[in-house]
């Protein structure tokens, strides 16, 4: 694998922390303004990276996990900047930054060197829908377990009376915050059914069956309740704010679990392996 | 005679109101007051007038200060008719510390609230009535229009104006922290203290639409109501009304609280626990103090509105520190600007009497020079412009750099003009002594 083209999107991911670390301190939008504009040159540096990759492969390079990460690297870094640019958020970008930095390092230390050659059952065209649809969800999810990571902090200064930690310093209202979160779980509720049922009409094609409680598509199922519960619970009891924050962080860490968990080590279609 | 900034005045901290009211100026009487200072003090060659509700100030130019201040001073107290016990609360500063003093005002370092940012406008006034009075001259000029770039570049370089400083605004901000907007909110105003008026004021300035009034005495909700164009909620029956407010400011005189955490917790169930911001603005307090541990639930008590206010005040107080730093560069520029003022008419002669001893050169050889071929007639007047020009930089590049060296540029400009002016005519004597020197030898 050629891997310039992801290291530079991981040194600007990078640069984008340091100045995001840095804006946070004082009213420094300009610092700001620079940390979005090297999160955008990043993001293009690593859509070459995905399309140079991509070519190569013949279709999306999601083959294994370490080629995975870019595409989610880069999803991130497109959704973080809409959120800082058109919400005016820029105090979540250095979540984005952080994550599209950690993201694309790991991507560099285990993904496939030499020429990527994909199995002959993931040459599809539900390849790069499914896994698109899979990887803008957790995309989503994870900004929204940001974003509500920003909101328990800022509640816990209000709480706590000291609202006013630096003096110029840009503090989103929570309710702009909690909306946020809203709009994020929801459309990443949709991309995660959408890709369930992709994944699903896929499987049948390939081999015959549309589920198969592989271990991916248990775990799967059982976020899609759990965001499905999150969702419901705001909309007739009221759990917003506070609890649902927190809620939408815990249900995440379930998420980036399994995630992380099976394909690390548990070995299955969705890991690499597609005997 | 060199001339000199000075200002004269009385500020919040060295006079107390009382003293400052009777010395203030409305501002339409300013420029004809500039008019009567003319008068009864010409020392003071330019003057400006500063009245504002923290200081009065006379910011004058002058080179006999002591005459000048003496005069100013008693024009005050007769043209304001106040007793000259005024005097001791009256600050003078002169040439350097009056332009600091003037800088700083300008950058609101020197106002009671620093950072205020009313004051910037007070002096540009100042300084237009000033011209307009035909009072301010090279000087005022100068010296105003850095002020106003002082304080430019003090808003732009440090936070010296953020923050909400009273508690009205800090009130405000909390509740911007909360709300993403306030158009769709409801505020409930319960009771009727001045400060929560206040409040619910500039929260309807901010773009609240509905405002609901209650008060013990219905007469007394309907007629706050109309006055902020809210609705009024009678006491007895105000708890239904509850689950709609987003903001309630509390300011009702109670020896127990009015909500306490057992009546509030079906509210919050109502709502759907959308965020609420309770303001308690009562002694004692209208809100019992657990409230702030429900969920989405905000509870500001006076204190608490008190003690973020100071906040903001400690850090625009670290902010000023790094203004004066600010104001002290812009300071040394203009004393340089200052010192090569006193140079310029003695510069202007220099330059003009080395011009005139080339002419007077030039002309006592036309004869010679009329033979020339035409070209070596530009060629020997480019010589002797440029002899002339290079020696003229000599000198005042000299005069610049040793002016500030020796301290008092003006004494060196002086030095300078009397050396290297003279009449060409009486020069012409010595060009025959240096002509019969010459035969002797």
């Amino acid at each position: 694998m050629n891997s310039i083209w992801i290291a530079i999107a991981l040194g600007c991911y990078a640069i984008s922390s340091g100045c995001f670390f840095f804006a946070r301190e004082r009213d420094r939008s300009r610092l700001a303004g620079w940390g979005a504009a090297m999160l955008a040159i990043g993001a293009l540096a690593n859509a070459i990276d995905l399309i140079a990759r991509g070519f190569q492969a013949g279709n999306l390079p999601v083959a294994t996990f370490g080629d995975s990460l870019p595409f989610l690297a880069i999803l991130v870094a497109i959704i973080g900047l809409i959120l800082i640019v058109r919400r005016g958020l820029p105090a979540i970008g250095i979540f984005v930054a952080l994550v599209a930095t950690v993201a694309s390092a790991a991507a560099c230390v285990f993904g496939t060197r030499g020429r990527l050659v994909l199995p002959a059952t993931l040459r599809s065209g539900w390849l790069p829908v499914h896994v698109t649809l899979a990887f803008l969800g957790y995309a989503l999810f994870l900004l929204a377990a940001g974003v509500s990571v920003l909101y328990l902090t800022y509640e816990a200064r209000l709480k706590a009376k000291r609202p006013l930690p630096a003096p110029g310093e840009r503090v989103p209202s929570l309710e702009a915050l909690d909306r946020i979160n809203y709009h994020l779980l929801g459309w990443g509720f949709v991309m995660l059914s959408l890709a369930i049922v992709s994944g699903a009409i896929w499987a049948d094609a390939t081999w015959g069956r549309f589920w198969s409680w592989e271990p991916q598509e248990s775990w799967s199922l059982v976020t899609w309740i759990l965001y499905a519960a999150l969702l419901e619970s705001r909309l007739t009891v009221g759990w917003r704010g506070r609890r649902a924050a927190a809620l939408t962080i815990a249900v995440f860490t379930v998420l980036a679990g399994s995630f992380l968990g099976l394909s690390l080590m548990h070995p299955g279609h969705h890991a690499g392996n597609f005997d | 005679m060199d001339h000199r900034l000075v200002i004269l005045g009385v500020n919040h901290r060295t006079a107390p109101v009382k003293v400052r009211e009777r010395l203030a100026y409305a501002e339409d009487e300013i420029i004809a007051a500039l008019g009567r200072l003319k008068i009864a003090a010409p020392a003071m060659l330019e003057a400006a007038l500063i009245s504002t509700c923290n200081r009065v100030e006379i910011i004058g130019v002058a080179t006999d200060v002591q005459a000048a201040s003496e005069t100013a001073l008693r024009f005050l107290a007769d043209d304001r008719g106040v007793a000259a016990d005024f005097r001791s609360a009256v600050y003078r500063f002169e040439g350097r510390d009056a332009a600091r003093h003037l800088f700083r005002v300008g950058a609101s370092l020197d106002s009671m609230v620093v950072g205020e940012p009313q004051i910037f406008g007070q002096l540009k006034l100042a300084y237009a009535q000033a011209v307009e009075a035909g009072a301010a001259g090279l000087i005022l000029h100068r010296a105003f229009h850095r002020a106003f770039s002082v304080a430019k570049r003090v808003r732009r370089a440090t936070l010296i104006g953020h923050g909400a400083v009273s508690v009205g605004s800090v009130a405000v901000a909390l509740a911007t922290q909360i709300f993403d907007t306030l158009a769709d909110k409801t505020i409930m105003l319960m009771g009727a203290g001045q400060l929560a008026e206040l409040v619910a004021r500039q929260l309807k300035r901010r773009g609240v639409e509905t405002l609901l009034v209650t008060s013990r005495t219905f007469d007394r909700a309907v007629g706050i109501a109309r006055e902020l164009g809210g609705t009024a909620v009678p006491f007895d029956n105000y708890r239904p009304y509850m689950k709609i407010a987003d903001v309630v400011i509390g300011s009702m005189s109670v020896e127990r609280p009015i909500l306490t955490a057992a009546d509030f917790e079906p509210i919050l169930r109502e709502r759907h626990y959308r965020p609420m911001f309770l303001i308690d603005l009562g002694v004692p307090r209208n809100f019992d103090e657990r409230l702030n541990s429900f969920e989405n639930v905000y509870l500001y008590d006076i204190d608490d509105l008190g003690q973020v206010a100071q906040q903001t005040r400690t850090s625009r107080e670290r902010e000023a520190e790094k203004a004066e730093a600010i104001v002290s560069e812009e300071l040394d520029a203009f004393d340089r600007w200052l010192g090569e003022l006193g140079l310029v008419p003695a510069i202007k002669e220099i330059r003009l009497s080395i011009e005139q001893l080339r002419d007077y050169e030039l002309s006592r050889h036309r004869g010679w020079l009329a033979g020339l071929a035409p070209g070596e007639q530009v060629r020997v007047e480019a010589l002797t412009r440029g002899l002339v020009n290079k020696l003229l930089h000599r000198v005042l590049a000299g005069l610049r750099s040793n002016g500030k060296m020796v301290g008092d540029g003006l004494y060196t400009a002086e030095l300078a003009r009397r050396l290297l002016c003279g009449n060409p005519e009486l020069d012409a004597d010595s060009d025959q002594d240096d002509d019969a020197s010459d035969d002797s030898i």
